[in-house]
């Protein structure tokens, strides 16, 4: 180990946590409705592999769609909501995207 | 009877019998043909506006929807294209001595089989009109869906094992 590099190392930042990134400048919401074929493992590994959310937050993303029929399962800029509904539509999961009205 | 068995390096081992490698080679070959063929005109075939949902809910917003499709149809058609031309593939490999068929998956061959065969059986759902009810039950023997749902729960039960292969990696 290299410790005498330690304390310069860049390794303390952490990663932006989602709180981070909520505000008001970024108003897309990116959704997932329910449907009657993808399988709730399925889901939970998609929100999984896509968004890098722990399997905790996947299965309560998954449960949202599952039981209110959509869930918010990522938020940003026009451009990223974008990206993360190519991917989900790339996964075959229904997702669109509409601005917050909150 | 399919058997799936996980491997040590996060694959697994799929063997299937001739004739679900018949069905499952067919349905394929289906999937490919809808894949294929320009930006979808929304509202004009259920299997098409499944598979390639809009961005946009807001219809002001046809315009960005427009330009969403352009950017990104192509390459989602590929990739969905290139994981069923895949799976055709591996199943076109000559079936033994008792007719099966033995895979063997890599971790990213198991990611792009489920997500082959989620394709697959979103086509097959808007072909048989597969509801919320639909989960559990095959339909009696004489109901006119009862062929279509039996190969539906066969493969959601493969996707399934192979979607429990990936987590246990993840």
């Amino acid at each position: 180990m290299r410790t005498a590099l330690a304390s310069t190392a860049p390794a303390t930042i952490e990663a932006p946590t989602e709180e981070t990134v909520v505000g008001p400048d970024l108003p897309w919401l990116v959704i997932v409705w329910n449907d009657p074929v993808n399988l709730m493992s399925y889901v939970v590994y998609v929100f999984q592999q896509v968004f890098g959310y722990s399997r905790e937050k996947a299965t309560k993303l998954m449960l949202e769609v599952h039981h209110d029929g959509k869930s918010v399962v990522s938020h940003g800029t026009r451009e990223k909501a974008e990206v993360d509904v190519a991917r989900l539509h790339a996964h075959g999961l229904w997702a669109t995207m509409e601005k917050d009205r909150a | 009877m399919t058997r799936i068995d996980p491997r040590r390096d996060g694959g697994a081992t799929v063997r299937f019998e001739g004739v679900e490698v018949e069905a499952l080679r067919d349905l394929a070959a289906q999937v490919a043909q809808v894949l294929g063929g320009g930006v979808p005109e929304h509202g004009t075939d259920p299997i098409r506006d499944r598979l390639f949902p809009r961005a946009y809910v807001d219809p002001t917003e046809d315009r960005a929807e427009t330009d969403f499709q352009s950017v990104v149809h192509e390459d989602l058609v590929r990739a969905k294209s290139d994981a069923v031309a895949a799976l055709l593939v591996k199943l076109g490999a000559p079936t033994d001595r008792r007719d099966r068929l033995t895979l063997e998956l890599d971790r990213a061959g198991v990611e792009q089989w489920v997500g082959a065969l989620n394709d697959v059986r979103l086509t097959i759902g808007v072909v048989l009109g597969v509801t919320e009810d639909d989960d559990d039950d095959d339909p009696p023997p004489d109901d006119p869906r009862a062929a279509g749902m039996a190969t539906y729960h066969w493969l959601t039960w493969v996707q399934g094992t192979l979607v429990e292969v990936l987590m246990e990696g993840m």
